[in-house]
């Protein structure tokens, strides 16, 4: 406990807060200057993990908020089948598959990124999610259905320039070529593809011995 | 110490994750008998909007008469109820008389005048029996107009049968589905698909039972039909009389699709023979075609429309004096682009084996008090129904088109949830009767899980009701409906041979009423009317609707938008945030613009002041 507090006091004390700071004003530099920025990011050590994280969870955070908040004409979402988990690890899980798979995929094609400087690449790479996201949900509610359609278009504005910003990331955090970074890209999606797959057979293959299981033992009690 | 906190958490994580597949979905006790949908397509349980206020049996009212025999077609009209008793080739009328049923004739043979026996002639013989009446259509006709339009032809000397012998038949009924006709090539972007061993589509017309493909049914995937054949209609052998129960009196037209007779016969009240409608001339129909009219009726302007078994361009349409002139409102489908290219790859042979493009039939039409055709189509895809692409109800004008509003939450298509409902049937409902009421709502009836769908004009569905079983209200296999008045429905019931009655209960006229109330204009009166249904019902979108509409018309914006809200409404919702926005933007305002002003103001003036300041100082 006590190692935990002065940690955070030494957070406070020293340069780590000022280094967040700096670190997560970064992801504006990165976002408009993205091949430049990535190039930085890893090879020069201006990102930091704590800004990553953060990225992430505003990411997060934007989405559920995005689903609670906007206005109810642009808003489709069923409450009584809401799940604020299952939101969560909707953009978690995705997020975790493809940083593993764009790790196995580069490994094997002469990457040069490690695993965390794609995790961390990624998320800086989602900046432009919660950076336009959260004010489209105060703007949805003052907007009739009609003009939402500005609202639609700065999403998808946003989730195209994320997903330019992580062929970005992909290019420069393993330093290929603009081929090989795209290669790279459509394999981590297939890779992705397979590890739900495996993941998903190991689960339904033990959820049904489990049953077996379970069943005999029903069985037995009914039996006795 | 802190693998094992690990551990146990991978473990938790393992094991609730095994448990929330294990969690098999729960049998829901909801026996529910009349529902609705929500916005998201999910039952909501709802009162009773109609309760069976009669279940009538022929035998039990008139034990002489027997009972029906796959009774397909019934018609009402002020108090009398005219029902096609088609495997016994007979009409029977009964008339409702202080709610209860009395039947007043049995109708086995038209009369035929020496004028008109030549037009009755079957394989020669002049027979004036039925055979498979499958539809019956009655309006109202005074005698004298009858003699202005059809002249005294019919009125003459009666035709004398002497010992005319019936042609006996000797094979089974004719079936045109057999080989059904090749598609135009020209229009070849338009049809549903359907098999080309398709059956007539149900074993209301009698197909069945004579070829080998009765085990199969045409459409796949169709639980409620299989095994439920019924014996293949037998022909007349004998003139009988006519049984009279109660001598009447009606200025009454009757139209009798005699499908078997391949006529329609049209006759007066007693059933003396005015015209016959038969043989249609057309390019279009080859040589070996035979008119099986199906299901007809007679608009204001005379013309009889017939649903024809095997005629998949659309509804006949026939003049007064009895000839062809036009299909009427043929389905147009669009083939989809896989369907298209498969096509392309196959050869000639496997084409002709495959599928064809050709419209889709109708199955039944009804007319409205305006003279609009609601004709409803049974034999659709599934999924074209749920994506909307297939109309299972059309409402059709004069020229053929299809003028039915779509504007619910949902298409009119019946149940939306098609698998939970009832384990026996699954798949999309299969409309085969729609009654059209004079304020524009109208109730389709689903052979599929034998329940009935009420509709008000804009398709919103208002409330279904039925199933399939042994009780009261529930169906065995239903074929026709029918209303006797706008309260009042009769359901038929031909494997059972009955008549259901279901009489509109106050929840059901609550509805009508706000419904009339809103149409014509009187909105605040509609509201409250909704807002006494909401009691009953609190799960009624369209009540909430229509108590957001009225309150919009007030200018109560806030209000109406909760309101709309509750209902999924989302463009009223956003007439009504629009209206709300602007009184917020006229409210505050002023505060916006003195809020910008100061702090446009106040950093010039700090601006200033620092520099007097600095300019004293180093004055």
């Amino acid at each position: 406990m006590r190692k935990i507090l002065s940690g955070i006091a030494q957070f406070f004390k020293g340069d780590g807060w000022s280094n967040y700071r700096k670190t997560l004003r970064y992801a504006l530099y990165v976002i408009l200057h993205p091949f430049d920025g990535f190039w930085d990011l890893t090879h020069e050590k201006r990102g930091s993990m704590a800004a990553a994280h953060t990225i992430v969870i505003l990411t997060v955070l934007t989405h559920l908020w995005d689903r609670r908040f906007t206005s109810f004409m642009l808003n489709n979402t069923q409450w009584s089948k809401f799940s604020i988990v299952m939101n969560t690890l909707g953009i978690l899980v995705p997020l975790v598959i493809w940083v593993v798979a764009n790790w196995c995929v580069t490994t094997l094609f002469d990457g040069k990124g490690r695993m965390r400087e794609i995790y961390m690449g990624t998320a800086y790479a989602l900046t432009p999610y919660p950076l336009i996201g959260l004010p489209m949900i105060v703007i949805s509610n003052m907007v009739t259905k009609e003009e939402g359609v500005f609202y639609t278009y700065f999403n998808v504005f946003a989730l195209i320039w994320a997903g330019f910003l992580i062929l970005c990331a992909v290019l420069m955090i393993h330093d290929y070529s603009l081929l090989g970074g795209i290669l790279a890209v459509i394999f981590s999606i297939v890779g992705m593809a397979v590890i739900m797959f495996i993941v998903l057979l190991f689960f339904s293959l033990i959820s049904d011995a489990v049953m077996y299981v379970v069943s005999i033992y029903k069985e037995i009690v009914f039996r006795l | 110490m802190k693998t094992t906190h690990k551990r146990l958490l991978v473990l938790f994580m393992l094991v609730s994750l095994l448990l929330s597949s294990l969690s098999t979905a729960l049998a829901d006790d909801d026996d529910w008998y009349t529902y609705t949908y929500s916005y998201w397509g999910e039952e909501m349980a709802s009162p009773n909007a109609y309760a069976v206020t009669n279940d009538i049996y022929l035998q039990d009212i008139d034990p002489e008469l027997g009972s029906l025999s796959n009774a397909s077609g019934m018609f009402c009209i002020d108090n009398h109820t005219f029902v096609c008793d088609t495997n016994n080739n007979r009409i029977i009328e009964y008339i409702r008389e202080d709610g209860k049923y009395k039947v007043v004739r049995a109708i086995y043979t038209f009369n035929v005048s020496k004028a008109i026996a030549e037009d009755m002639k079957f394989n020669g013989v002049v027979d004036n029996t039925m055979f498979s009446p499958t539809d019956i259509f009655v309006k109202k006709m005074t005698k004298e107009e009858r003699l202005k339009l059809y002249g005294d032809k019919y009125l003459g000397e009666p035709y004398d049968f002497g010992s005319e012998p019936l042609p006996q038949p000797t094979e089974a009924p004719v079936d045109n589905t057999e080989e059904p006709k090749e598609d135009a090539e020209g229009g070849s972007d338009e049809g549903a698909t359907t098999t080309s061993d398709a059956d007539g589509e149900d074993g209301e017309t009698g197909e069945t039972g004579e070829t080998g493909e009765t085990g199969e049914t045409g459409e796949t995937g169709e639980t409620g039909e299989t095994g439920e054949q019924q014996a293949a209609p037998v022909a007349p052998t004998e003139r009988k009389d006519n049984i009279i129960r109660i001598d009447m009196d009606c200025d009454y037209e009757i139209f009798v699709a005699d499908s078997q007779h391949n006529r329609v016969v049209h006759c007066d009240y007693d059933f003396n023979v005015v015209s016959v409608i038969k043989d249609p001339k057309d390019e279009t129909l080859t040589d070996k075609y035979i008119f099986i009219p199906i299901k007809i009726v007679n608009d204001n302007a005379h013309r009889t429309y017939v649903q024809a078994q095997g005629v998949v361009n659309g509804l006949m349409e026939f003049s007064k004096d009895g000839t062809f002139t036009a299909y009427v409102g043929a389905a147009k489908v669009v083939v989809g682009f896989f369907q298209k290219l498969w096509r392309k790859l196959q050869t000639r042979a496997q084409r002709k084996r495959g599928e064809q493009y050709v419209p889709t039939e109708y199955n039944n039409l009804s007319l409205d008090s305006r003279g609009f055709i609601y004709a409803t189509i049974s034999a659709l895809d599934d999924q074209d129904i749920y994506a909307g692409t297939a109309t299972p109800i059309r409402k059709l004008n004069s020229m053929g088109s299809d003028i039915l509003i779509r504007n619910g939450s949902h298409f009119p298509m019946g149940d939306i949830s098609w698998g939970n409902i009832q384990s026996t049937a699954s798949g999309a409902s299969k409309f085969i009767d729609v009654i059209a009421f004079d304020n524009d709502t109208y109730c389709c009836l689903d052979k599929t899980r034998g329940k009935i769908f009420a509709y008000d004009f804009q398709g919103n569905m208002l409330y279904a009701f039925g199933s399939i079983g042994y009780s009261k209200g529930r169906f065995n296999r239903v074929t026709a409906m029918d209303n006797l008045d706008e309260e009042t429905i009769l359901v038929l019931d031909g494997q059972r041979g009955s008549i259901t009655e279901f009489t509109m209960t106050e929840y059901g006229k609550m509805i009508n009423e706000a419904l009339l109330l809103y149409k014509q204009g009187y909105y605040d009166q509609s509201a409250e009317v909704w807002k006494r249904i909401l009691q009953y019902n609190g799960n009624f979108e369209l009540a909430y609707v229509g108590i957001g509409r009225a309150l919009l018309r007030k200018g109560e914006y806030k209000e109406a938008m909760k309101y709309f809200e509750n209902a999924h409404d989302s463009e009223n919702y956003s007439k009504a945030f629009r209206h709300y926005r602007e009184q917020v933007v006229e409210k505050y305002i002023v505060y916006f613009i003195v809020g910008l002003a100061i702090l446009i103001i106040i950093p010039k003036i700090v601006r200033k002041i620092r520099k007097l300041r600095k300019e004293i100082r180093e004055a």
